[in-house]
């Protein structure tokens, strides 16, 4: 219940703010308006390709959305925990809800407004592409519809968390260390994208799509690019993404639970940034 | 059980790496009266005071509240906490954030909003209610930080050096709404180290040294227990006679003026009795001691 009111409160504070605006709405306009005139302005002059796009594109795309839109809603929420720490209002907070409901109703309020920010863009990136490439969604199977937003979702409350932790961790912006780099962690399959889109059904591939921090970046790709190479496989296996998910979801709330205990010893010391042995420590034995 | 008790804090200690920050602290606090906690800088109060509100976990003892059975904190609905650190979201807006509060303190949203603007009104803030946190001067902030912490109508409040950074029109405000919290029936604990306001507002107090209750009971026993009186004596003549008197102590002379102290056993009675006929007393002041000088000498005491 209180949960439900720190995620709204996040939420309603984030979207009401200018910045939010801006980038939410002007921004993307500006953009879409101003391609719109300039292909209505050279109609005629770019020849379209008849050919569609093979499917993978759908999959690299939402990955790369994943990522660019995970990357700026969990500096949003990092700034947000260190904010909470530095405004001192963390004891008042702590004093009315559990650390655990503020934490997770950070991640997910600021998460929910976010990716409504991830919307607004994405729908403008396929505008954008849209003038230029044959793209339409009816290529994608009920399967699709179901997966994808559940592995981008879960992926992006992941990142946010892995972001929260950092944020409990630090004492400022410039002060992160190693810490800072646990950010980057989720995007390293992003490296490997070629290989993945190659060879979707190899051992590597399939391994590291059980693995949480990869989860989102693996499995993405991994799904758009399965019909088109592998004969005779038309989807990754079910028991496949049923373990993956799980495992993902699992990971969440565990990223989340740590996020939580290295807060709440965090908060107290606001004079000092955790070490990574002392992150460990604080995370795991809550001291 | 005493029946008008509403907190009890029993054993509690806590431990950071190797300090040990709370020493096995115990005391209660009645409905309808004002406690007052103090203890030096570093003596442990925060640190008791956030596990009584569950910000910290207690590694020993437990707290029991009302009629409930013992638990590691009281329960976040029925207590309300003014921090000595204040901090409010700077960018929320004043009325949103005290029914955010509110509602996080389980009162329904017309009804958290309903007390909201009446305690606005009544903190003469009710202009401000639709402005950014970050535009109010700092005691306005703070008048809106007490708000919420006590919104909810809390049996238990929690106020730490809340007279900080208000002017005197301010102070005065918030004494009034301080005693009627305890008329109303609320148990309030008032952590501070203004001694005249502790001993304006407060029924019993609490003093904590070094983790360890040094000091415990109702203001005016304590004060008769640990206190000789202090004399002040302003007069005309030669002073030096003063110093013939029996029974007296810390004589300090000035012209026309002479502070002492009574000795165990020397009534105020006795005193007038034997006052010098060469000097002629302008002004008689006789009292306990200042709770600021016992709060010194207990403390300086438990070091030497």
């Amino acid at each position: 219940m209180k949960l439900a009111k720190v995620i709204r409160w996040e939420f309603t504070q984030t979207i009401r703010s200018k910045q939010f605006l801006v980038m939410t709405v002007f921004i993307p306009a500006i953009i879409g308006v101003a391609v719109f005139a300039i292909t209505l302005a050279m109609e005629g002059e770019v020849s379209t390709p008849s050919e569609p796009p093979p499917p993978f594109i759908i999959g690299l795309f939402l990955a790369l959305i994943l990522f660019i839109g995970a990357f700026i809603s969990g500096v949003m929420t990092m700034y947000g925990v260190m904010k909470e720490k530095q405004s001192r209002v963390v004891e008042m907070m702590l004093s009315s809800v559990s650390a655990w409901d503020l934490m997770a109703g950070k991640v997910i309020g600021l998460g929910l407004a976010g990716l409504i920010q991830v919307i607004a863009w994405a729908a403008t990136a396929y505008f954008v592409a849209g003038r230029f490439l044959p793209l339409s969604l009816a290529s994608l199977s009920l399967a699709h519809w179901v997966t994808y937003p559940l592995y981008f979702c879960l992926g992006y409350l992941f990142i946010a968390s892995i972001y929260a932790t950092v944020g409990a961790a630090i004492k400022d912006i410039h002060s992160g260390g190693a810490i800072g780099l646990a950010g980057i962690v989720p995007y390293v399959p992003m490296m490997f994208a070629a290989l993945i889109i190659q060879k979707p059904d190899s051992l590597l591939v399939r391994i590291a799509g059980f693995i949480p921090p990869f989860t989102p970046g693996v499995m993405l790709l991994r799904i758009g690019a399965t019909p088109t190479i592998s004969e005779g496989t038309k989807f990754v296996p079910a028991w496949e993404m049923g373990l993956s998910l799980l495992s993902l979801a699992v990971g969440t709330v565990l990223m989340m639970r740590f996020a939580t205990k290295v807060f709440e010893v965090g908060m107290l010391m606001t004079g000092k940034s955790a070490s990574l042995r002392e992150l460990w420590r604080w995370g795991v034995r809550g001291s | 059980m005493n029946r008008s008790e509403l907190l009890r804090v029993e054993g509690v200690s806590k431990t950071f790496e190797s300090v040990r920050a709370v020493d096995d602290v115990s005391f209660c606090v009645e409905r309808g009266e004002i406690l007052g906690f103090l203890g030096p800088n570093g003596a442990g109060k925060t640190t008791t005071l956030r596990m009584i509100l569950g910000i910290l976990r207690p590694d020993r003892g437990e707290i029991r509240f009302g009629a409930a059975g013992p638990a590691p904190m009281a329960p976040k609905e029925h207590t309300g906490y003014l921090p000595e650190e204040r901090g409010l979201y700077g960018d929320a807006r004043v009325l949103d954030l005290l029914v955010y509060f509110g509602e996080l303190k389980g009162l329904a949203r017309a009804d958290a909003r309903d007390r909201a603007r009446e305690w606005l009104g009544r903190f003469d803030l009710g202009d401000w209610s639709l402005k950014k946190i970050e535009k109010l001067s700092k005691g306005m902030q703070q008048k809106v930080q007490f708000i919420a912490a006590i919104v909810h109508r809390p049996q238990f409040v929690v106020l730490d050096e809340p007279f900080a950074g208000l002017d005197p029109v301010n102070q005065d405000l918030l004494k009034e709404v301080i005693h009627r919290l305890r008329e109303d029936g609320a148990a309030v604990l008032l952590s501070s180290h203004q001694m005249n306001r502790v001993e304006e507002l407060c029924d019993r107090i609490f003093l904590i040294h070094r983790g360890r209750r040094v000091l415990y009971g109702g203001l005016e026993e304590i004060k008769e227990a640990h206190g000789e009186h202090a004399v002040l004596l302003r007069f005309a003549g030669d002073g030096t006679s003063l110093r013939s008197i029996e029974g007296i102590a810390d004589l300090r002379l000035g012209s026309g003026r002479a502070a002492f102290t009574l000795l165990p056993g020397t009534e105020p009675d006795a005193l007038i009795r034997c006052l010098p006929e060469t000097i002629e007393i302008l002004a008689l002041h006789v009292d306990r001691p200042p709770l600021h000088d016992l709060f010194i000498r207990t403390i300086e005491g438990g070091d030497a």
